[in-house]
């Protein structure tokens, strides 16, 4: 009886997303590109094989996940920085939020191209600042090695706000008596953010992290228009390598492939931040 | 003039226009304990976080011991506070709870554990050390704040409504043991409620507040027989005091327990309805000075005519006016 009550939304799980699964799933097994006349047939796995020994994947799952591992880092830091701030009585304060909230607010396009026009080498106003501070002008989207950190730069600057929002939540959840007692009893500022704030604020800390840790492995909008995965792929993500496969090779049998390898990623590493959290709550409830 | 115990002076609290406490003078004894008592919004949770320094004061003088505290940052005033709601700190043990505040003033580790273990032992906490507060009952909780307030060591112990959180039964069993516990403790207490049961129960002398100007100092009983106002006289006393026409400019009170019923010679009277408590009943009678409450051991049934009388000297006189007592 219960389970008729479930299916409806069992159903729509199924259909959204464990199809989908399955059908990549399916596809990863096939030869499916226009050598096949977008025909698929069984190549027993070849597709996988190729994925092991593809330089470009692996290179690609790098660059992915350095930049979310560091995008992850600034986000969280500059958003707990950001919601303490907020959190504080300020003057206008509801307008002071919603402006801090516009970044989050412009479409990820339009914010890339913007920046995009700022990094510009050599018309941009980045250069344009160095240039008249007597520097040279730098190639911001130009340079292999650094360039990556500038996909960083416009991730952070976009996504830090909804970090921040959500960080407030927490800090609003907390009892204001609660810092009143610690006061009381002589903590200074940097002692109830490390002995009070942080610890009631880790399960807010934590989900911020995974919402963030899976958006960023599967970044593909700002990197599109920003770099265009250059120079040279030092800025390709997993999420344009399959997408390339898809659309330019129409190699779908392999771009399903790698779709797979790179949910495994996301998943894989999800899994870590809450097996590490659950182990944190054990050790904390063993301790005196 | 001694210096030991609390002193302020024309204390003064405005936010905006609002003057939320308007020139209090107080003082209180090492070991005495007051009760700031009034309606809600009256001042009193007010003055408890102007003395605690959890507010900026705007006018008058705070000293402790001697020493002027006025403008002192909270963490440095030792003034030790118990919250409404407890606020223990919800992701620590009671043990973690009660050794925090040591360990943020570098309390060396082995002097942490011998006067945590006298506190609990003094609150009956032991074998409690490993729990959450959520684990707790709502009088463990209670004990392990006023454990944690204890730890302070503090020249002045603030509690903000400490038995509003408590069921009845348990306020009736732990009012005289929290007594007790702030008398031996030898700092001066005060304490802040709304309830007169529970000021006259704790406290030595009782403050009574309201619109944010202190009405009248003193012990339960000087407050309930010679209460400054009619303010005070209306609301200290449960059944409330009676209120009587008098002569012009004079307003009349009488308490409920001073009014006999008798036979013959008193003020004739009509019984509304009753209610009925125990051992007494509580009447409502109709006169032609207005209403009057009584209570009386006789079981009477509404309806019936019945005669109201009481000693003149027990009449309360206050001044129409003003509402100040006239002698």
């Amino acid at each position: 009886m219960a389970i008729l009550l479930l299916l409806p939304a069992l159903a729509l799980v199924a259909g959204v997303f464990l199809w989908p699964l399955l059908r990549y799933g399916w596809l990863s097994l096939q030869a499916s590109s226009v050598l096949t006349g977008l025909v698929p047939v069984p190549n027993g796995g070849a597709n996988w094989q190729r994925l092991l020994a593809d330089g470009r994947f692996w290179q690609d799952a790098a660059q992915t996940l350095r930049f979310a591992g560091l995008s992850l880092a600034l986000e969280l830091l500059l958003g707990l920085a950001l919601a303490l701030l907020l959190h504080r009585p300020l003057p206008r304060r509801g307008l002071v939020r919603a402006v801090v909230l516009l970044p989050w607010a412009l479409p990820t396009t339009v914010m890339a191209l913007g920046w995009r026009w700022i990094l510009n080498d050599p018309f941009g106003p980045l250069n344009g600042l160095l240039q008249s501070l007597g520097l040279p002008a730098y190639g911001f989207l130009s340079q292999p090695a650094t360039t990556w950190l500038f996909t960083v730069l416009a991730d952070v600057w976009k996504t830090t706000p909804f970090v921040a929002l959500l960080l407030l939540a927490g800090l609003q959840a907390i009892p204001s008596e609660l810092e009143e007692a610690l006061r009381l009893e002589g903590a200074g500022p940097w002692q109830r953010l490390r002995r009070l704030t942080l610890p009631l604020l880790a399960p807010y800390l934590l989900l911020a992290a995974l919402f963030r840790l899976a958006q960023a492995l599967g970044v593909f909008d700002l990197i599109q228009v920003l770099t265009g995965s250059g120079p040279a792929s030092s800025t390709e993500s997993l999420a344009l390598y399959a997408y390339l496969n898809a659309m330019r090779f129409l190699d779908f049998g392999y771009a399903a492939t790698l779709m797979l390898g790179m949910f495994a990623v996301v998943l894989g590493l999800s899994a870590l931040v809450l097996l590490a959290q659950a182990l944190r709550r054990r050790l904390a409830e063993m301790a005196p | 003039m001694t210096t030991a115990g609390l002193h302020c002076e024309q204390l003064s609290r405005r936010v905006g226009d609002r003057l939320l406490l308007d020139g209090l003078s107080l003082s209180v004894a090492p070991g005495e304990s007051l009760a700031l008592l009034g309606p809600s919004g009256c001042g009193k949770t007010t003055t408890l976080r102007l003395l605690a320094g959890l507010d900026p004061v705007s006018g008058g003088r705070i000293r402790l011991d001697g020493e002027d505290v006025t403008h002192s940052p909270a963490g440095e005033r030792q003034v030790a506070m118990v919250f409404q709601s407890y606020a223990l700190y919800p992701h620590l043990s009671v043990l973690a709870n009660l050794e925090l505040g040591l360990e943020v003033r570098r309390v060396p580790a082995p002097e942490r554990r011998r006067r945590i273990a006298e506190v609990l032992a003094l609150l009956q906490l032991e074998g409690l050390e490993r729990r959450r507060p959520a684990q707790l009952s709502g009088g463990q909780r209670q004990r392990v704040a006023l454990a944690r307030a204890l730890l302070r060591q503090p020249r002045l112990m603030l509690l903000d409504e400490p038995m509003s959180n408590l069921d009845a039964q348990l306020r009736d069993q732990l009012r005289p043991e929290l007594r007790a516990l702030l008398h031996r403790a030898g700092h001066p207490v005060i304490h802040v409620t709304h309830d007169q049961q529970e000021a006259m129960g704790l406290a030595d002398r009782i403050a009574v507040l309201e619109g944010g100007v202190l009405q009248q100092v003193g012990t339960p009983q000087e407050l309930y027989h010679r209460p400054a106002n009619l303010f005070v006289a209306r609301f200290l006393g449960r059944p409330g005091i009676n209120l009587l026409a008098g002569e012009a400019g004079v307003q009349l009170a009488i308490r409920p327990e001073q009014l006999r019923l008798v036979e013959s010679g008193g003020l004739p009277a009509r019984l509304l309805r009753r209610e009925w408590q125990g051992s007494q009943q509580l009447l409502w009678l109709d006169t032609s000075r207005g209403e009057l409450l009584l209570l009386a051991a006789a079981d009477l049934t509404p309806g019936e005519q019945l005669q109201v009388t009481w000693k003149p000297d027990d009449e309360l006189r206050f001044s129409s006016a003003s509402g100040e007592r006239l002698a």
